[in-house]
């Protein structure tokens, strides 16, 4: 008896596997007729940067089903599509600063804007790779410091080395996000190919991480009080603001000359994405101003899209998070092509020392 | 009356040990009930402590992104030890009973899916799979799980098979016993522990991997540790916190039961044993 069990058992086991492999690819021979409309919209995206009443007002409107995935780093996305992955997607969020090799790289479809008449809302002056993207959100990355407690006051990126902060920062971590900022300290193209300059960028950097109290969480170190000083994303700086409330006595750094980094999320269309008419309905849905702005109760980033920005709710206008003079000198996040090995190595010995 | 340096050794001794034991569980153990005090916080981001509540058990319920996704991740792990222990049973057996030539290599060929970094078999079998026009999904991350749960299932087990298991195997198939109810009867029930160790170390593996999951995960269903890391860049929630109090309660419970079991049985053969 127990013999007929384990064989039975076995089969089973075996019988499942086989089914489970021959339906997923059933699905996709199903899915690759264009004839009728998708009925799923697979995204692979950031973790809490999208409303969830949004997508099921989408998902109700359209009578489709949206399969949220996640990644945790922006090379997640770009592995995926690279090794041949990005069939599995509809639309995948990835960042300016890969848009080039990308392209190059014909990963990605071009983006038939007849479809989406509300990507006219979004502001031209940032937008790169107009044909293959759709900008979502952007991120200024700056300074701001804690008024009361910090002990400098900061003006430009070359205080930030200054002894007196000893312990004093939270900052971002990424070579692609830190050697930029001691790149232009040093008077340098933040996007430098140039070997000595970015060996010059290394050595300012490790006075900064001497100054650096903890890379990530920002916001948790400055609400908290164990940093005076925080290297961040605007959208970090919103939250940590809003936390305090009252008793906010954060500040934005006073730039008078350096420029801050502007980096953009976006939504591409991979290569041979099997939605894609579901794809542009969505883009067309999430570019809408009304959307846009309800978005941007529950995600306060900046936006690129000029009208949501104009239908957007009083608290998002007056964040102080985006109150800042300096909005328009900033610096993009460029391919360095070869130069990111150099980039690389320098940031690896900035990590374990020497 | 002096205490004789004998006994004043063995007192140090005993203190230095409890310190060392002390200092060795604090490490282990104080992360973990950090983590489950702040499952109780009373904030959206777990930044800092803000006042008790237990809102995220009940969110946690609510949630179906979090307990879909540990439904993922048991099932698949759950297949994950079958299919292991199966391949990795046959597979010690064979190397472990018969001589063919190439065995060595075999052998230490077992060891590569073991050495080479997780990420790099994780591309290769990402860059495989879409080749071979393979869906991603839970038939992918399964075969990805298997591809370092074998290797360990097979040398875990191979340690358990001894020298002494042969005579018995041919005694009972002397005796009249086919070589599958000598498998079934015999053989299986001498290598029962290793098999065992090999079903909890390969669940293990695969219930913890976030490495080879987060390449091969379909766009419809992630594993609960993807889950988590994809929530870092904005911070974890409490309601993971809660999710992972509850699996440490069970297992703690499971624990604290099964030593229960155990010690009824043992007394329970005691008192046979003296009737």
């Amino acid at each position: 008896m127990k013999k007929v069990i384990s064989i039975l058992l076995t089969m089973v086991l075996i019988m499942g596997l086989f089914t489970g492999c021959t339906g997923t690819k059933a699905g996709s021979t199903v899915d690759s007729s264009n004839a009728a409309p998708s009925t799923e919209l697979n995204i692979y995206m950031w973790q809490q940067y999208i409303s969830d009443d949004l997508i099921a007002k989408f998902e109700e409107e359209n009578k489709v089903k949206v399969n949220l995935s996640y990644m945790s780093d922006n090379a997640d996305a770009i592995t995926k599509l690279t090794a041949g992955g990005g069939q599995e997607y509809d639309l995948i969020m990835t960042c300016d600063a890969y848009m080039e090799s990308l392209v190059k790289g014909g990963y990605v479809e071009k983006i038939n804007f007849e479809n989406i008449p509300n990507a006219s809302n979004i502001n031209e002056s940032y937008w790169t790779a107009k044909e293959y993207c759709v900008p979502y959100l952007m991120n200024y990355i700056y300074i701001i410091y804690n008024k009361d407690t910090s002990p400098v006051e900061i003006k430009s990126y070359n205080d930030l080395i200054n002894p007196a902060l000893k312990g004093q920062i939270a900052s971002i971590d990424g070579a692609r996000n830190l050697f930029p900022i001691a790149l232009v300290a040093l008077g340098y193209d933040p996007n430098s190919t140039n070997e000595s300059e970015i060996a010059e960028a290394y050595e300012w950097l490790v006075k900064y991480n001497q100054n650096v109290v903890a890379y990530g969480n920002a916001e948790q170190n400055l609400t908290n009080g164990t940093a005076s000083v925080a290297f961040t994303y605007d959208g970090n700086a919103s939250w940590a603001m809003s936390e305090l409330g009252e008793k906010n006595n954060l500040v934005i750094a006073d730039f008078e000359k350096d420029p801050v980094q502007l980096g953009f999320d976006l939504y591409v269309v991979p290569k041979g994405a099997k939605h894609v008419d579901l794809a542009e309905k969505f883009l067309n849905y999430i570019t809408d101003p009304k959307v846009m702005a309800a978005n941007l109760v529950e995600y306060p980033y900046s936006c690129p899209n000029d009208a949501a920005v104009e239908a957007a709710s009083d608290t998002y206008k007056n964040d102080p998070a985006r109150d800042f003079d300096y909005k328009k000198n900033v610096f993009f996040q460029k391919d360095v092509g070869e130069a990111i090995t150099i980039y690389n190595d320098y940031y690896q010995k900035l990590k374990v020392g020497e | 009356m002096s205490i004789s340096k004998k006994q004043k050794r063995k007192r140090l001794e005993d203190v230095i040990g409890a310190i060392y034991s002390i200092a060795i569980y604090t490490i282990l153990y104080v992360p973990v009930f950090v983590m489950m005090i702040f499952s109780f916080n009373n904030q959206r981001y777990n930044y800092y402590w803000n006042g008790f509540t237990t809102q995220w058990y009940s969110k946690l319920f609510t949630n179906s992104a979090v307990i879909g996704s540990l439904w993922y991740s048991l099932v698949i792990a759950v297949l994950a030890t079958v299919i292991s222990v199966a391949i990795g049973t046959i597979g010690a057996l064979g190397l472990k009973k018969y001589e063919f030539r190439g065995k060595k290599f075999v052998n230490n060929m077992l060891y590569i899916p073991i050495i080479v970094p997780e990420i790099v078999m994780a591309v290769a079998l990402l860059i495989i799979f879409m080749k071979i026009g393979l869906a991603l999904g839970m038939g992918t991350i399964l075969i990805g799980h298997c591809t370092f749960c074998i290797p360990y299932a097979v040398v875990t087990i191979k340690g358990r098979i001894s020298g002494d298991g042969y005579s018995l195997e041919e005694a009972s198939m002397d005796l009249g016993a086919n070589r599958i109810q000598t498998f079934i009867n015999v053989t299986l029930p001498s290598i029962m522990p290793g098999v065992m160790s090999a079903a909890f170390l390969s669940f293990t593996l695969s219930i913890d991997d976030v490495v080879m999951s987060n390449m091969l995960a379909g766009a419809k269903n992630s594993t609960l540790p993807v889950l988590i890391l994809s929530m870092n860049k904005s911070g974890i929630t409490p309601d993971v916190n809660a999710l992972t109090t509850i699996m440490i309660l069970v297992i703690v419970i499971a624990m604290v039961l099964n030593n229960i079991i155990k010690y009824a049985l043992k007394k329970r053969n005691k008192a046979e044993a003296t009737i």
